[in-house]
Parts: structure tokens; sequence; C-alpha cells
């Protein structure tokens, strides 16, 4: 089980290796999302805002999540510091993205173009 | 007789039945569609395991290239892997050969391809020797993979960033449920307007479109004259085309009563020409089989 400090932290390297990347900036320019990353086991929200191509994080719940992002803590630490790909913990069952299945596999891809091979 | 059958996840309004003789041989091709049910087409090629010569599976790939670099795509994997007896194949290993000779034929043999010409390729990785063909012959290509594969709007230019791109994504995405990546059932009956209205400008850009044409189908505004370079085209869809604008219609693969039937079809006929296992198939064999055949792109001007 992480910590909420640990998932906060986990959020910071991907919006550093996201913002870095101005590659991934202009791929999402068009791409303007809110979306809640929720832990299940332990409390612990965060908003990750994606305007314009730039993306900030908050912490706590947002009013109107576009997107919805819920797993254990160990796992949402574990994906967003780029130790796991979302993929595997999504097809068995561990992840949930709650949204659109073109908006699902557009988060998979901006996390592959960050922490992918 | 020999029995070939392509079963595909796409729709089932696309069925056909044809019996062609290729070298004193009589064949019976047939389509079977499964309207995206995974484990239908699953049942089916169940059934067909140990009755038919050759299996060809449709509406979805099993291998995508990038560069030397191949990538499995796992539904199409566990479709292959349910077939023991029969010789199953997915086309990749026919496009190759076929699709790059296609890209040649019309730079020799027409003015529909000259150097310089804008081309846009709706995905490449599953057709990359088309792509290479495009680039080797000073064509300026966008790589349309992650717009109309992904819905990103990031055009890509050159075969090298495709490559780095792939290396990055596919082999986590080849993991999920292909309906994810590609529009299979359905979905290949109707154009998605949204993204006609956001990405159509890149048709319009272009002089000659190229690539699955599914995915070109449900992607396509209203034309200028483009050349479309695909097959699987039935004779619904050369109308479609002709309504929409285009120039002309290439299709890679031969004409079989008005049907221009996928690679994977074309790959499973070849395969039971050369009685040889799969995995002993090279690129040579493809391209010497294809000349006794007289295989030739069919070139329609449709406006």
């Amino acid at each position: 089980m992480a910590e909420h400090s640990e998932i906060t932290a986990s959020l910071r390297a991907f919006q550093e290796g996201y913002n870095k990347n101005k590659r991934l900036k202009k791929m999402n320019a068009d791409w303007d999302r809110i979306v809640l990353v929720q832990a299940n086991d332990i409390p612990s929200t965060h908003t990750l805002i994606l305007r314009k191509g730039e993306l900030t994080i908050q912490e706590g719940p947002p009013e109107k999540p576009d997107l919805k992002i819920i797993s254990d803590s160990e796992t949402l630490a574990d994906m967003f510091y780029g130790d796991i790909t979302p993929t595997q913990p999504y097809l068995n069952g561990t992840l949930k993205v709650l949204g659109t299945e073109d908006d699902i596999v557009r988060l998979d891809f901006i996390s592959l173009m960050i922490w992918g091979e | 007789m020999k029995r070939v059958v392509s079963v595909s996840l796409g729709s089932s309004r696309r069925d056909h039945k044809v019996q062609v003789a290729l070298f004193g041989e009589e064949f019976e091709i047939s389509r079977r569609g499964t309207d995206g049910n995974f484990d239908q087409a699953i049942a089916l090629l169940q059934e067909l395991d140990g009755k038919v010569d050759a299996i060809g599976l449709g509406g979805i790939d099993v291998y995508l290239y990038a560069g030397k670099t191949r990538y499995v795509v796992q539904d199409g994997l566990k479709l292959m892997q349910s077939v023991h007896k029969t010789p199953v194949v997915d086309g990749s290993g026919l496009k190759n050969t076929l699709e790059r000779e296609t890209v040649y034929f019309l730079r020799q043999n027409t003015g529909l391809l000259p150097p310089k010409t804008k081309v846009l390729m709706v995905s490449a990785v599953d057709r990359f020797g088309m792509a290479e063909a495009f680039t080797a012959l000073d064509c300026e290509v966008t790589y349309g993979d992650l717009i109309f594969s992904a819905g990103i709007p990031y055009p890509i230019s050159t075969l090298e960033e495709l490559e780095e791109v792939a290396h990055k994504t596919l082999p986590d995405m080849c993991q999920l449920p292909f309906h994810m990546l590609y529009p299979t059932g359905k979905k290949q009956e109707i154009q998605d307007e949204e993204k006609i209205k956001k990405y159509g400008h890149y048709y319009l850009e272009a002089q000659v479109i190229a690539g699955d044409f599914h995915l070109i189908r449900r992607y396509l505004p209203f034309l200028k004259g483009q050349t479309i370079v695909t097959n699987t085209t039935t004779t619904e869809d050369v109308t479609f085309l002709r309504e929409k604008g285009a120039g002309h219609l290439v299709t890679t693969t031969p004409d079989f009563q008005g049907r221009s039937f996928g690679t994977n079809v074309i790959e499973a006929i070849m395969v039971v020409l050369l009685q040889k296992p799969w995995p002993e198939i090279t690129p040579e064999d493809y391209l010497n089989l294809l000349k006794q055949l007289d295989f030739k792109p069919r070139i329609l001007k449709l406006n």
C-alpha cells in the first residue's frame, strides 16, 4: 500500500515527464480534459488538468471530471512513476478507467510516450 | 476443389463467395464476417479448422511492423492460436511484397504517382512495406497512425519518427482489445462525422490516400479527385468512393468477380499453392508466385 504523499510524488514525476516533452504537448494541444485520480484503498484523490497541451495537478477531487482513474494506491503510484504501464492493470481489472474509449486510449498513449521503452 | 475461407471481425454484410481457377486448380474463396464478435470468430475458426485448405484472418492484424521490429497484436494472436490443423495467415507476409510492388507499379506504369506526390497513409504500421516504397520513391508522406487509430491530431512525416513512436507505444497498445484501436463490426459501416470534421483536411491536403480501406472509409470527407490505394473493396465501396469524389481507385489485390479481397485471402491462396509451411515461405516465394499468376493492381477511374 502506498501513501497519499507517494501518489502525489508519482503524479509530480508524471507531470514533469509530460511537461518537458514538447512533442507530447503538441500532440495534446486539442485535448482539454479534467481527470480524477482516486485510490480505492486509502483516502486519496488528485485532479489532473490538461488544458491547451499543458498538464497541471491539484490535490483533491474535481467537480466534474471527464475521466476517472481508480485503482489501489500501489498501482497508481507505480503507474505514474512509470514502473508499470497502465495496460496490464487495466486489462486485469485492477485499474478502472471510466470515460470514452477514445480518451482511455489517449491516456494510455500519453503514459507510454512518457515512460515507454 | 480447394477451399479458402477468410474469417473476419468485420461486418457480415460484406460476406462473399467466388470460384476461381489458378494454375488449373479450382478454388472456392469465401469471406465470413462475425460483426466484431470475437467469440463468434473463435468458434468459426475452430469449426473450420481441419476442414478447409487455408484460413485468412480478416478485420484484424496479428503482426504489425515498424522498421525491422514486429509487434504482435494479442487479440489477433488469440484468433490465430485457436486454429491447430489448417494453415492460417493474416496477410502481413504478403503485404510486404504485394503492396510494395503496387507502389512501384504505379510509378512505372501510370502518371498517378510522380515524385513529390503528397501521400496520406491512414495507417502505416499495418503495411510498412508500402510506407517504405512511397518514401523510397520520393513521395511526401504523412503517416496518420496517431490521427486515425489513437485520435491524436499529430501527423508523422518520417519513417524514423514512426518507428520511434511505435517502439514506445506498440508493445503495450497491441495488448489492448483490438476494437479500441480499429473499427470492427458495425463501425465499419458508418462514418465518424465528428472526426471527419476534425481530420478530413488531411485527406484533402493529399493527392494519394493509401492504407486500410475501413480506416479510409470511416474518416473520408468529400474529395477532389484524389487517388485511393487500398484493397478489400466491394462493388458498393466503389460506388461510395465515386460518390465521394475520388479520382482513381487502385486495389493492390486482384479483382475476383467485382471484389478485391484482403491480402489475408490472397496470402491464404498462396500458402495453398506454395505447399510450404507458412514460416518457411519467403518474400521471394510470394514475389515469384505473384509474377507467375500475373497478379497486377486493379486501377479504376472513378471521376
